[in-house]
């Protein structure tokens, strides 16, 4: 897509998709939109505060539902101020049905990233149709599925990760030691995982995340209480760790290794830290990863074996590590995933992206002593020289701090010209 | 010695109706007060307001968008910037925005919203302080507004008594100035109804001369309104449209018998210059909201059920509202000020003190807004904290009527009740 264009996207209030919001944003911006995130963690704490009044459930349900209608009508109003091109939902986003309604009706544009197990999460039987474009981490039958409640804009989009977030690092003496491990698993404590963990017990094992608590046989292992990790020690963790164990969650404890379709966010980004990771084999991994750029299992025994392995053998840790990595570099960032998502849009939605007025922010007739500044406040905003005045006055009014001189000055032209030079 | 700004990008009128507020501030120990305006109003704020140090900016349009993009960017990006970073540079106490125009927003990015009072910036979201929220609020009834000087000046702790903006009107000697048109043409009268205004008003004087007074768009009114007056006035009258700049309108006005005019600049000024005023208001004007400051002032004001109308919105009505000022008994009624040679559709109005500020007693024709006014601006001086205010029963009818849950829930802090 090479257009600049607005986006605005929508996070959901809380979860795994949160972070894959603020990658996507960060990706966006990269590409040289202009984008603004609806903050919906903001509104988490107030909507919790809910559950804490004891009152009838169905006085909840009610209260619940109010609340994310007036956090839908926040999108609204904010896709009425910033009038974005493109609304780019997260899974879990809070979007009405009513708001999507409105949406259509105005001709915004949507897509949701549906970054989740459609076998799991069914809800997206109702929502799916009200989004212009649905992408999602699996393939058939959820095409077919989807095709059938009327969505035919569905487009296959695999998780990825931010190479600017996810890169290796340099750590200290005391972070490999807080950090590092022979082998170690980032994640939460899901069925699957729980079983499969207590078959790989040994001295060293590390276990970092959430929902573990209640398992006797495992409580040693986990790293600091079960607390949440945050993005950014994941990433110590994954470049600390010799070996990364990756085993995609069940809900289910039959089958530990499940050989499912999709690929979850931590197999790209360990990849993109350069760092090891033995990973389950996913049905989608053949299309994303050669042989030797992962590590791969399809049992147990496997897993035990491969492990031992890989631990006496660093060089070939780093030869598949080096190969990971460049692919994901190559064809797994963000950035890649939000630019084939645009170029899905402009393929399938008619007229989309409308034409917008889009003087130069460097318009001739600027004096050459203010070229230079003006050149320097694109620098400091982000944005490419080319960028729209609209965008450019937009990129202003986002700055978190009261205005500089100059930014002042812009924003007044703005309403100048918005009073004076457009009829 | 602190510093603080009051931030008035509006026109001429409003410009001189920010003068109870800035007097106030003025009146503040070791204050200095500064002003925010457009450039082509300097000389006339340096006649109003001698003693407040100006900052000027390029607001208006005046023929900039056709002047090119170089003069644009000169204007906009070098001159305004400059004058933006003097602003921050003096680390004003407070600023005062007096305008919700999406100018005066882009101007208070310049500072801290704790700041600023009125309208302020926070992190690219607009906010609007209580006071002006609440004129919003009342905004939807017109006829019971305050004026729209007391409302500026109550963006200050403690205003100046009303007593104290401009001097009581009394007429000077020098004839009768006739100011032709104002902004909003549906406000005016026209060429000929004014010269049979004139012509009445200026033999009730009887000395002095006729001025014309006006703006280069007024010379074909001018003309018409001279070709309108009897010609024994001919030579009576002086054609001053398009002829005055601010020093030389203000010199022509400061002196007058009476001012003749409907709701325009030139009429603030004249109460300004403690000359009286009668004033004519139909259409969308509405006296009790922007009538002459002081005094010694007459508003005639038109009242029929569509009135104060939108001048944005086309009227269905075929400008009846002029219709009163157009009977032949008006200026019978102008020359005797009999209440009973009032034309129907007319509301004679002899200006007023209260303690909230300005307002009209009826001279003549009924005042059928009177009663919910008196209640309205005693719930407001209540609000305001005014002295005396809080006597009697509070008006709870009112109350729950501009006051919103908000209010009550979230604003408990009664300072930043007040603005």
């Amino acid at each position: 897509m090479d257009k600049h264009l607005r986006v605005l996207v929508v996070l959901p209030m809380y979860g795994g998709s949160l972070p894959v919001g603020r990658f996507c944003a960060r990706a966006l911006r990269r590409l040289g939109h202009t984008v603004e995130v609806l903050e919906s963690p903001d509104f988490h704490s107030a909507y919790k505060a809910l559950e804490g009044l004891r009152v009838t459930s169905d006085r909840l349900q009610y209260l619940e539902n109010s609340f994310l209608q007036v956090v839908s009508q926040a999108v609204l109003a904010k896709v009425e101020t910033f009038e974005p091109d493109l609304v780019l939902a997260l899974a879990q986003a809070p979007l009405s049905i009513q708001a999507l309604k409105r949406l259509r009706r105005d001709k915004v544009a949507t897509a949701m990233w549906f970054v989740e197990d459609f076998r799991l999460f069914t809800y997206w039987q109702a929502f799916a149709p009200h989004y212009d474009l649905f992408a999602v981490i699996q393939k058939e039958p959820f095409f077919e599925q989807l095709q059938g409640i009327g969505q035919p804009n569905a487009l296959y989009l695999p998780l990825a990760a931010d190479p600017e977030f996810h890169r290796p690092l340099e750590l200290t003496p005391a972070e490999r030691k807080e950090y590092g491990a022979d082998l170690a698993f980032m994640g939460a404590g899901y069925p699957n995982r729980r079983l499969a963990f207590r078959k790989l017990l040994r001295e060293g094992f590390k276990i970092w995340g959430t929902e573990w608590e209640g398992d006797p046989v495992l409580k040693p292992y986990v790293q600091r209480n079960g607390a949440r990790v945050s993005s950014e020690d994941c990433v110590k963790i994954f470049n600390a760790t010799a070996v990364n164990l990756n085993l995609h969650s069940s809900i289910q404890a039959e089958h530990l290794v499940t050989r499912g379709d999709f690929i979850n966010p931590r197999t790209f980004e360990i990849a993109a830290c350069g760092a090891f990771q033995l990973v389950d084999l996913r049905g989608l991994m053949s299309g994303a990863f050669a042989q030797d750029e992962l590590a791969t299992f399809t049992t147990m025994a496997e897993l035990t074996e491969k492990i031992d392995y890989f631990i006496k053998n660093p060089e070939e840790r780093k030869a598949f590590s080096r190969r990971g990595r460049a692919r994901v570099l190559a064809e797994h960032t963000y950035d890649r995933r939000m630019d084939a998502l645009l170029d899905f849009a402009a393929e399938r939605l008619p007229g989309w992206p409308r034409e917008r007025s889009r003087a130069a922010a460097l318009d001739a007739g600027l004096p050459e002593h203010l070229r230079a500044e003006v050149a320097a406040l694109l620098e400091r905003l982000g944005l490419p020289a080319d960028v729209s005045f609209d965008d450019l006055v937009w990129a202003v009014r986002q700055q978190q701090e009261k205005l500089s001189d100059l930014d002042a000055a812009i924003l007044f032209l703005d309403e100048w010209r918005k009073l004076y030079a457009r009829n | 010695m602190k510093h603080v700004l009051v931030v008035q990008l509006a026109r001429f009128g409003d410009l001189v109706q920010t003068k109870r507020l800035i007097l106030s501030l003025r009146a503040q120990p070791d204050t200095v007060t500064h002003l925010c305006l457009d450039a082509s109003l300097e000389p006339l704020a340096r006649l109003v307001f001698p003693e407040v140090a100006t900052h000027l900016v390029t607001a208006h349009g005046a023929g900039l968008a056709q002047a090119g993009p170089v003069a644009l960017f000169t204007a906009m990006l070098e001159r305004n910037r400059q004058v933006f970073a003097e602003l921050t540079a003096q680390r004003f106490e407070t600023v005062y925005n007096l305008n919700r125009s999406p100018l005066n927003l882009a101007l208070a990015s310049l500072f801290e919203p704790e700041q600023v009072r009125g309208y302020a910036w926070r992190q690219g979201q607009p906010l609007q302080a209580p006071w002006p929220e609440l004129a919003m609020r009342w905004s939807g009834q017109r006829r019971l507004g305050i004026n729209l000087v007391d409302f500026w000046a109550h963006f200050a702790d403690a205003p100046v008594p009303p007593e104290a903006v401009n001097p009581e009107a009394r007429a000077g000697g020098a004839g009768v100035g006739v100011v032709l048109a104002g902004r909003e043409s549906r406000r005016s009268l026209p060429p000929e109804i004014l010269a049979r205004f004139a012509a009445a008003a200026f033999e009730r004087a009887g000395r002095g001369r006729i001025l014309l007074l006006g703006s280069k768009a007024e010379i074909p009114a001018a003309k018409a309104v001279l070709r309108a007056l009897p010609g024994r006035l001919a030579d009576k009258v002086t054609d001053l449209s398009g002829k005055t700049d601010w020093v030389g309108l203000a010199e022509a006005v400061g002196g007058l018998d009476l001012v003749l005019t409907p709701d325009t600049g030139t009429m603030h000024l004249a109460a300004h210059l403690g000359v009286p005023v009668t004033a004519f208001f139909l259409s969308s004007a509405w006296c009790f909201e922007t009538g002459p400051y002081g005094l010694g002032h007459t508003v005639h004001q038109a009242v029929f059920d569509c009135l104060p109308c939108l001048e944005s919105r086309p009227c269905h009505l075929e400008h009846r509202c002029l219709a009163p000022f157009a009977d032949p008994g008006f200026v019978r009624f102008l020359s005797t000020g009999k209440p009973g040679h009032a034309p129907e559709g007319i509301l004679s109005l002899r200006a007023e003190f209260d303690s909230l500020g300005q307002t009209y007693a009826p001279a003549a024709g009924k005042d059928a807004d009177q009663k919910q006014r008196l209640r309205f601006r005693a719930f407001l001086a209540r609000h305001l904290g005014l002295p005396g205010a809080e006597k009697g029963v509070p008006d709870s009818g009112l109350a729950e009527r501009f006051y919103q849950e908000r209010d009550w829930l979230v604003r408990n802090n009664i300072i930043d009740f007040k603005y």
